[in-house]
């Protein structure tokens, strides 16, 4: 159970994580399409490079934001005891 | 491995009844193709393939009935992080991913990964921002959240009535979808086949809510990636020697680009706020595949991808899926399956795209008009594809297609065994089918739970509760039906606004109600009615073309908007009281009895002991 003086850690801790989490995939989703067309100059496996980033690139991105934020939430919850009793 | 209470909530067979499921699934096929090679009759075909998944979903939901309000209306919350994460992922893309994106990618190639990066981003942003304090708080609706938030029966109702906006649209455009492929694969017309899949929606539904809609939609998931795997893995090998469609169609990919360019394709360069999708009907090839922003404008790109991404983070019908895990970590590790799911989905559209593309390029363009293959002609006879009739000579341009047939056109053009074809159907047909009843038992849970039960204070009886929400059900099936059959629009169209109107309307609400402790009633209110407003003014001036904008793209404006109202409203009206506050305080942290679960034992025992 967590301490009723940890609260405000917590949350400020928990705030910083979703901004770290969000900001630079909402970075690549804005600036990846955009450039995608001066990109496609290069390939990789044979697709165009800029194609490549915004579809598959974008994909990969989007699971690793989603993975660190799980694995790194749940470390703040334990580190301030805010987790789950189970 | 220690058997711990979060452990004992999981049923320990479900891979087991799940592995089942799959082999039948898998023995179904192979029987049809059996039968296929053997002479049987198209018809019987056709019937086994649309029959017999239908069969199989139907006995999972029948099977997996509920009495009591928590499994009625969150599966018991024991439903474990991989198989939610599966249902998320196949409910968000529905009928409008497997069909409609598939077709738009097709068509006009990059300016479509908009809607795809929608798909993906929006499954994050519900995973960091909303999913985990709504599975703290457990409300099995997203009304009845706001309303113990803002502690306003008034919010409850405005919001029951706000939401069901945009959960309507997506109700008519998935029931579309499931009738376009149901008409396909039964050889009916659509209208004839509107009714019947909304009917077997429902009735798969009905006996257990969400706990028939959870397990029959991870059989419904598991049929719809199955059936895409099959062609596109199979034209993978063909060309590649890989089985990996999403990774090697990098080579098809140049000879398409080698092929525009011998053939003349223009490189065409669209104003920023130009959107253009492809529409429902036959519409010309125009476009090369891999140049950007030539139907799409850059700046319609970029806010469509936002729009679309924050319509589906707060779609009220996939936001009901958080209280169903059995804890928040559950809840926060189901969105990352979720991810991973559509992630792969959404890579291997594309390259049924490119190869369906690659056919038409090597195959059609360049040869004479009376010459074409024997597979585009059985496409021109079933009217999914056209050519302009004075062409001697066949150019990309003079080529018509149907958007939503790309899917199964392919295997059509592969010349794969006609199996193969009602396959991808079939599979087109459970998406849409898992999307359309996850819809309707959204607007049942709202109509039951916050329109009939909300307004005397949640002391009827499970079995009353439970009773309402099935006659609700009943209710909303029909007035699908008469959606799908009524409504003239483009089903894609439909699925834009609502995620337009959801991403001005639910993701503004949830976001401040979450993130901002000062946001009182008044301010959830000015940010649904000024979200609601703007947002269908817009529309309107869109579809008028009184502006340059798209109507789709009329959230980009209502969600700032709604955003700054509740912010104003809520900073000119008295801060929230000191219950409201402790509940955010609660909701922000993982540890604990889920609220609205603890609200409930707290009042069924004042109850009891005033009696």
């Amino acid at each position: 159970m967590m301490e009723r003086n940890e609260r405000k850690p917590y949350w400020r801790h928990t705030k910083m994580q979703m901004l770290a989490s969000l900001l630079p995939f909402v970075l690549a989703m804005i600036v990846l399409p955009l450039y995608a067309e001066a990109l496609n100059e290069k390939r990789i496996l044979g697709i165009p490079l800029g194609y490549f980033l915004a579809c598959h690139g974008l994909a990969v991105i989007g699971f690793v934001t989603i993975a660190v934020f799980v694995n790194r939430q749940d470390a703040i919850d334990h580190w301030h005891g805010a987790h789950e009793d189970f | 491995m220690a058997i711990t209470a979060r452990t004992r909530l999981v049923n320990p067979r479900l891979g087991t009844y799940f592995g089942i499921f799959t082999a039948a699934f898998a023995a179904l096929f192979v029987l049809a193709l059996m039968f296929e090679q053997l002479g049987a009759s198209d018809g019987l075909l056709r019937l086994l393939m649309f029959g017999g998944p239908i069969v199989l979903y139907a006995a999972i939901g029948l099977s997996s009935s509920a009495t009591e309000a928590r499994d009625f209306f969150a599966c018991g919350r024991r439903v474990p992080a991989f198989f939610n994460g599966l249902v998320l992922g196949i409910t968000a893309l529905g009928g409008a991913g497997f069909l409609a994106l598939t077709g738009s990618l097709f068509m006009i190639g990059f300016d479509a990964v908009c809607l795809s990066i929608a798909f993906y981003a929006g499954l994050v942003f519900m995973g960091v921002l909303f999913a985990p304090f709504m599975r703290k708080h457990g409300a099995y609706t997203l009304p009845t959240f706001l309303g113990r938030r803002f502690e306003s029966r008034t919010v409850r109702i405005v919001a029951a009535a706000v939401l069901s906006v945009p959960i309507l649209l997506l109700l008519a455009a998935e029931a579309r979808f499931a009738a376009y492929a149901a008409a396909w694969l039964l050889g009916q017309s659509e209208r004839l086949m509107a009714p019947l899949v909304v009917a077997c929606a429902a009735g798969i539904v009905i006996a257990g809510g969400m706990r028939s809609l959870t397990w029959s939609s991870v059989a419904q998931a598991i049929a719809a990636l199955l059936a895409l795997a099959v062609p596109a893995t199979i034209i993978a090998l063909m060309v590649s020697n890989l089985p990996l469609p999403q990774m090697t169609h990098g080579n098809v990919l140049r000879i398409v680009t080698r092929a525009e360019i011998v053939n003349g394709v223009p490189i065409v360069l669209a104003p920023p706020l130009a959107f253009d999708f492809p529409g429902a009907g036959v519409e010309p090839l125009i476009k090369r595949f891999v140049q950007s922003f030539g139907s799409v404008g850059s700046l319609s790109f970029v806010l469509m991808s936002f729009v679309a991404a924050a319509g589906i983070a707060a779609s009220p019908t996939l936001l009901s899926r958080s209280g169903t895990t059995p804890g928040v970590y559950e809840a926060r590790k189901s969105l990352g399956w979720a991810v991973l799911v559509s992630g792969v989905v959404l890579l291997t559209l594309p390259a049924i795209a490119v190869y369906l593309r690659a056919m038409l390029l090597e195959q059609v363009v360049g040869q004479a008009g009376d010459r074409l293959p024997m597979w585009f002609q059985l496409l021109q006879q079933a009217g999914i594809a056209s050519v302009e009739a004075k062409a001697q000579t066949v150019r990309l341009s003079a080529i018509g297609f149907e958007r939503d047939a790309a899917l199964f056109a392919l295997s059509i053009a592969a010349g794969f065994p006609q199996v193969i074809v009602y396959l991808a159907l079939a599979g087109a047909l459970a998406a849409a089918m898992a999307a359309l009843a996850a819809s309707l038992m959204a607007i049942a849970s709202i109509l039951s739970e916050d329109v009939v039960h909300g307004l005397s204070g949640e002391t009827a009886s499970e079995a009353a509760r439970v009773g309402t929400a099935r006659l609700a059900l009943l209710g909303a099936a029909f007035v699908t039906i008469g959606l799908a059959i009524a409504l003239p629009a483009d089903p894609l169209q439909l699925f834009l606004w609502s995620l337009t109107l959801s991403a001005a309307t639910s993701f503004p609400v949830l976001l401040l109600a979450i993130w901002v402790k000062r946001v009182n009633a008044w301010g959830a209110l000015a940010t649904m009615f000024t979200g609601l407003v703007v947002t269908i003014f817009m529309m309107l001036l869109g579809e008028a073309g009184a502006v340059d904008t798209s109507s789709a793209l009329a959230g980009a404006v209502g969600l700032p908007l709604a955003l700054a109202a509740g912010l104003v409203a809520s900073r000119m009206t008295p801060a929230p009281g000191r219950s409201a506050l402790d509940t955010v305080r609660e909701m922000r942290v993982p540890g604990g009895e889920t609220l609205y679960d603890r609200e409930l034992r707290l009042l069924r025992l004042k109850n009891r002991t005033q009696t």
